[in-house]
């Protein structure tokens, strides 16, 4: 089954004329291939790779390079980037923005990455900020929190939402979330599930309010993914189990109703695995051990075939349209 | 034979795929795309990508328990690894004429629920195995293995079974070969004679059941031709094999055959795929481009892997950025036209945040991101 087969398809059932198809197939074999995607994937290994080099080579020759030459080199590429940025951004509106100009959003990410070296290098070398950490994490922050919303630039906005919970202490990375944070410091867990939740309603907000709309989903998706899971590990390892069980199961009935409004399938997935770890655990935290095994088979066998039934069925049960 | 999909709705999906395409590019107007939606239906039940993935994981649990259910009033503590291996046959029965039911009934495509117990009832097959004969080599336990993914296969045309049997079968080669004296000295020609051979075999399939399969089987002997003749592969899995313990490994003998090969087979991928637009191609000679780099650079680079890989970054981000400032407008057959493809910008959020964004340890000092971490930070404070 190729293209002519297909028109040929097309043709027979009168769907389109002859010369059509002909026009088509043309099209087909004249149209050069299209290597968007590849050249944006090497850039952006290029920009991983360039500033994990570039710490380790700061790091390994910390005592034998010339520290002026080094800061000056990359103060310069961080401006020049920035500058490139500016000048080529079109002025700040509320809604996204479409740049035509190819590089731009990748020479900004260059230039924060630089930034942050620099910065890193500053207070490596010279101690710029002493031993006020949190001077040091919150500038980056707040830099990269402008960036996002005056160039309208997503990957920009989660590296700034990862230096606000940094500056918290937290992990916010999706997939470090669990082993990155000391969950069982109660004040690790609380201050997660605040910043979570402080996320989640900007990014509710942003979608309300029409500021960045497109913002809300990297807010919702960074912060409640923190705070459901911060709430699960606190209905695990806490007392109150009943407060943490009903803030993780709202996380989860947030997720579910984001995903109908949004028709975003990734906050139904994580919305419906929270919420099945944590009516499981409510359900099981007090059953003694002889009785465990066999309920728990019939327990895990039936209720996993509801969630199938229901991720079947969830069109019909939300009243999504699609 | 005839196949548990129905084929005209595969064929019927990969008609829409290309006319809405045709459509987005305005070589087709709305009611011909409407027409054609309705001369070709599809009645498949084909989820989104996220929720594929939830199916997936509850069927696993729901099949896992569901079989620790049963088992317990099947088995005793005194059962044999014969009665186990039975039981394990039996449920590996259930569960194929349970999935050939549910393919029928709820009309499954690849929607997860089939997937995983397609994958559970080949493991249910294949498990006893080391219970009833537990002295074979393992050429012949993954020689069962491949003929086992290849009938699932040929059956299902699952994509990870498509690549498992693949990748059973060079192991099942590669352990085979393993038993002759000079069998490490050929095993990289083998590997690439076999990879060459399958290529060539899975190129004359045409029909549309096996599409996304050939595709797989594609990529996957690309790879496996050039790994096998990658002169750091060979070095270091020569050394691996005769369990030399030198810092160092050993040079090879005909090196420079195989030198010839890392240098040449991915160029020689990255031409042909650009000249027949074969994206598959390209994108393999692409990365086997990087390997080809990383196996020079391991042995022979002057500079230190810091520099290494700050260089490699830096003419990555020159590189590409020259090209798609040159490629504004198509020339040589390529564009930078942006194809679209759906990646959700949830998953681009993960991706930055993760590689790039900051983390607590690091305490202010973020050299190099998730690669570096906090590294240094305990020696100054």
């Amino acid at each position: 089954m190729n293209t002519q087969s297909i028109l040929r398809d097309l043709v027979g059932k009168k769907i389109i004329s002859e010369s059509h198809a002909s026009l088509i197939l043309e099209y087909e074999t004249a149209k050069p291939l299209s290597v968007h995607w590849e050249l944006r994937y090497m850039l952006y290994t290029g920009i991983l790779l360039f500033n994990s080099g570039l710490g380790m080579i700061i790091y390994e020759n910390i005592d034998s390079i010339g520290h002026q030459a080094m800061i000056a080199a990359i103060a310069l590429l961080t401006a020049a980037c920035f500058y490139y940025a500016y000048q080529k951004s079109h002025p700040y509106s509320h809604d996204e923005i479409l740049n035509s100009n190819k590089l731009q959003e990748y020479i900004l990410l260059l230039g924060c990455v630089s930034f942050l070296a620099l910065e890193g290098y500053l207070q490596f070398q010279y101690e710029l900020f002493g031993s006020r950490y949190g001077i040091a994490v919150i500038i980056p922050t707040i830099l990269f929190f402008v960036c996002a919303y005056r160039f309208d630039h997503r990957g920009v906005l989660s590296m700034a939402i990862t230096g606000l919970a940094s500056w918290l202490g937290l992990t916010i990375a999706p997939l470090s979330v669990v082993y990155g944070n000391n969950l069982t410091d109660l004040k690790i867990l609380n201050s997660a599930i605040i910043l979570g939740t402080l996320l989640t309603v900007t990014g509710w907000l942003s979608e309300r309010l029409s500021i960045k709309k497109h913002f809300s989903s990297t807010y919702i998706f960074l912060g409640g993914n923190l705070a459901a899971l911060a709430a699960i590990s606190g209905l695990i390892n806490q007392p109150y189990k009943v407060a943490y069980a009903v803030l993780s199961l709202a996380f989860c009935l947030f997720f579910v109703l984001n995903a109908r409004r949004k028709q975003s399938h990734i906050f139904l997935l994580i919305g419906i695995i929270y919420a099945y770890i944590t009516v499981t655990y409510l359900i099981f935290f007090r059953i003694s051990e002889n009785a465990y095994f066999s309920l728990m088979t019939v327990y895990l066998t039936v209720s996993s075939i509801g969630v199938i039934y229901f991720l079947l069925n969830f069109k019909k049960i939300l009243g999504t349209a699609r | 034979m005839k196949k548990p999909y129905n084929l005209n709705w595969i064929k019927n999906i990969e008609v829409q795929r290309r006319a809405t395409d045709w459509a987005s590019k305005n070589l087709l107007d709305k009611p011909q795309l409407e027409a054609i939606k309705a001369q070709y239906q599809t009645h498949f039940y084909r989820p989104n990508f996220f929720v594929k993935i939830g199916l997936f994981l509850f069927a696993i649990i729901a099949s896992a328990f569901f079989m620790g259910f049963i088992s317990i009033f099947l088995t005793d503590s005194n059962i044999t690894d014969r009665g186990f291996a039975m039981i394990s046959f039996l449920f590996a029965g259930f569960f194929i004429f349970f999935l050939e039911r549910q393919i029928k009934l709820l009309k499954f495509f690849h929607s997860g629920v089939d997937n995983a117990l397609l994958y559970i009832s080949i493991a249910l097959l294949f498990v006893p195995l080391f219970l009833l004969f537990n002295d074979l080599k393992i050429w012949q336990y993954s020689l069962v293995l491949f003929i086992l993914l290849s009938i699932a296969t040929i059956r299902y045309a699952d994509i990870l079974t498509a690549a498992g049997s693949f990748l059973a079968l060079f192991v099942t080669l590669a352990n085979f070969l393993m038993n002759f004296s000079a069998g490490t000295l050929i095993l990289p020609f083998a590997v690439m004679l076999m990879a060459a051979c399958i290529y060539f075999a899975v190129r004359k399939n045409t029909g549309i059941y096996y599409a996304d399969c050939c595709k797989i089987i594609e990529i996957l002997s690309f790879a496996a031709f050039y790994l096998g003749g990658n002169y750091l592969i060979v070095r270091e899995g020569n050394a691996l094999l005769n369990n030399s313990v030198r810092p160092i490994s050993l040079q090879i003998p005909f090196a420079p055959v195989f030198y010839l090969f890392t240098i040449v087979i991915p160029f020689a991928y990255i031409v042909t795929g650009v000249r027949k637009k074969d994206r598959i191609l390209l994108n393999t000679g692409l990365l086997a481009m990087a390997f080809s780099m990383v196996s020079f650079g391991y042995y022979f680079s002057p500079f230190t892997t810091a520099q290494h890989i700050f260089v490699s970054g830096l003419a990555l981000i020159l590189f590409s950025a020259a090209l798609i400032r040159y490629l504004h407008r198509p020339k040589l057959g390529i564009s930078d036209e942006p194809e679209k493809r759906n990646i959700p910008d949830e998953l681009k959020s993960i991706l930055i945040a993760q590689t790039l964004g900051q983390d607590p340890e690091t305490k202010g000092i973020n050299f190099g991101g998730g690669n570096f971490g906090g590294g240094g930070a305990g020696e100054v404070y």
